[in-house]
């Protein structure tokens, strides 16, 4: 059984592509046969997060327009087993996507034996993030805790209920995570930032994880080498507990309290 | 008098462009004649004293004159009973006309009246009578009028043209409710009430971008109501959740439509097109229960 996972936020920059690699990267490390796909078509960036930028020949575009076979775009990746990569297209726009060639492809997918298809979503409602979505079963809708981004994520979930293959064939609704991302529990203290409970008070779907803010994000993004392999840090910490959890496990949540200061650190902060 | 009665009265803009939109036919035609649904002031007398009714009258109307001022108004005689016969009509069409009413016809007219109607000017409304079950002897406050949706579904079958927004890709996501097919009047037995669908009821949350409109109809939502959302009903506007998008009751004119909300953080409450916009909502009834009605043309809010 496959499940194909859109990765979506309505709202840019807010770690849709950082979460996609992680999400991925853990999700393989697993075992479990996965494959990220790159629907910012024209803005090009999973390849860069995950390090294969160098061997991209013939991208998801391409095989759409049958110009390449699927096997020849997709980018095994030389770290994890299990784990591949359909890069987007730098040079066309979003409107070389169609839903019969996404379709297409995510059948062809599944019939290699992919376990897990993740479609990382470009920012926006149009047609580019339209067609991440449109084949989706589950949904991680990333969310910072700002009121713009919460408001952006709102609006992407009523597309999921609405706009999806799901929704219009009369499927069963798509299953939709919350995943809070540059979390600072610091700020949220101080108020200056919404908190864990305001988000899913005004979004109200089940919580997958909390990722804090973190320098290793951006460190890890231009190495080209994904958070999660690097066990020390906390946000590797968090998205393995994210991959846990959204594979079944129970994990308590981590990193939503501030974390306890030394006696220095109180007196003095 | 047993063709179907031809009261085309004007609706709002949608409906009425729609159906022009539909007449086109091969052969050109001077006219239609077509039924139509509309919302119409009913004026049930509940008293021959004219003189207590005028004075009534003239209170109601100073207090919602853009509602009564030259309103085309159906007057009902089912509450008066046998007191009906005794009624001086003549002298009751005037008193209308001097509050600037305009009466347009009258139902549940006893036969000894039918002459001075009809000498009047006025038509004689036929059995698809106002409904009977609220006639004389229920309990409800003894106004001199009550505005109430009266359903007037006659004769031939047009489904009012709604208007759909244009959707652009993203375009807002628009679930509507009710009266898609008006069936055309039953054989059997004809009423001019439309029957009773049931609420459309809503028990996902209405999220930021989409729009939820209950044509001719209550809006019931079990969940909340997010910022950027709008709810929208002809009738009243139901929401046991938090109300923080928009929300617009009496859509088509009904005044007497409410809002009621377990928890008011909009950014806009309307009815019948009066509205409060977020920051004229007064601080101590934000987060509370609510209900929004009508009161002297402006919206008025009210703990629950």
């Amino acid at each position: 059984m496959s499940k194909v996972v859109v990765i979506t936020s309505g709202k840019g920059g807010v770690g849709k592509t950082t979460t996609s690699a992680n999400i991925a990267t853990g999700i393989a490390q697993q075992g479990k046969k996965t494959v990220a796909i790159d629907f910012d078509v024209g803005l090009r960036n999973l390849d860069l997060v995950m390090g294969c930028e160098r061997r991209v020949v013939y991208d998801f575009v391409n095989v759409i327009r049958n110009e390449a076979k699927l096997q020849q775009a997709l980018i095994r990746d030389k770290r994890v087993e299990n784990l591949y990569i359909l890069p987007a297209s730098q040079t066309r726009d979003k409107d070389a996507l169609d839903p019969e060639g996404v379709g297409r492809i995510i059948e062809e997918l599944k019939q290699m034996g992919f376990e897990y298809i993740i479609c990382d979503s470009p920012a926006g409602i149009e047609k580019g993030a339209q067609m991440a979505m449109y084949f989706a079963d589950e949904a991680i809708v990333v969310t910072n805790p700002e009121v713009s981004s919460v408001r952006d994520s709102d609006r992407v979930l009523g597309l999921l209920a609405a706009k999806t293959s799901r929704a219009e064939l009369g499927g069963p609704a798509i299953r939709t995570h919350l995943l809070l991302t540059r979390y600072s529990p610091l700020m949220v203290k101080r108020g200056e930032m919404l908190s864990v409970g305001d988000v899913l008070e005004l979004l109200g779907i089940p919580l997958l994880g909390v990722i804090p803010e973190s320098k290793a994000v951006l460190q890890s993004s231009n190495k080209g080498s994904p958070a999660i392999l690097d066990e020390t840090t906390d946000v590797a910490q968090a998205y393995l507990d994210v991959v846990f959890r959204y594979l079944g496990q129970e994990r308590q949540h981590r990193f939503i309290e501030e974390e306890k200061r030394s006696i220095f650190g109180r007196l003095f902060g | 008098m047993s063709s179907p009665p031809a009261v085309a009265l004007p609706l709002s803009g949608a409906a009425a462009s729609g159906s022009e939109a539909s007449a086109r036919t091969s052969r050109r035609q001077a006219f239609d004649l077509k039924g139509t649904m509309a919302s119409l002031t009913v004026l049930r007398l509940r008293s021959t004293d004219l003189a207590l009714v005028e004075r009534q009258l003239r209170v109601k109307i100073a207090q919602l004159p853009h509602l009564f001022l030259d309103a085309p108004v159906l007057v009902d005689l089912g509450a008066l009973g046998d007191d009906a016969a005794a009624l001086a009509f003549g002298e009751l069409v005037r008193a209308l006309r001097s509050c600037k009413l305009v009466p347009i016809a009258v139902a549940n007219v006893p036969d000894g009246l039918r002459g001075p109607v009809t000498d009047a000017g006025l038509g004689v409304w036929q059995p698809p009578a106002l409904g009977r079950a609220r006639g004389a002897g229920d309990a409800e406050p003894a106004d001199a009028a009550s505005t109430g949706p009266l359903s007037a579904q006659t004769g031939a079958t047009e489904t009012p043209a709604t208007e759909t927004p244009a959707t652009e890709t993203p375009g807002p996501e628009v679930l509507r409710a009710g009266a898609s097919a008006p069936a055309g009047p039953s054989a059997g037995a004809p009423s001019v009430r439309a029957p009773h669908a049931g609420p459309m009821v809503i028990n996902k949350p209405v999220r930021g971008g989409q729009i939820v409109y209950a044509k001719n109809n209550d809006l019931v939502v079990l969940a909340p109501v997010n910022s950027g959302a709008q709810v929208i009903a002809d009738g009243h506007v139901h929401i046991y959740a938090p109300l923080r998008g928009r929300a617009v009751a009496g859509a088509q004119g009904l005044a007497g439509a409410r809002i009621f909300c377990q928890k008011l953080e909009a950014e806009l409450v309307a009815i019948s097109g009066a509205y409060i916009m977020a920051e004229e909502i007064p601080a101590q009834f934000h987060g509370r229960a609510v209900q929004i009605f009508l009161e002297g043309g402006e919206c008025r809010i009210a703990a629950l």
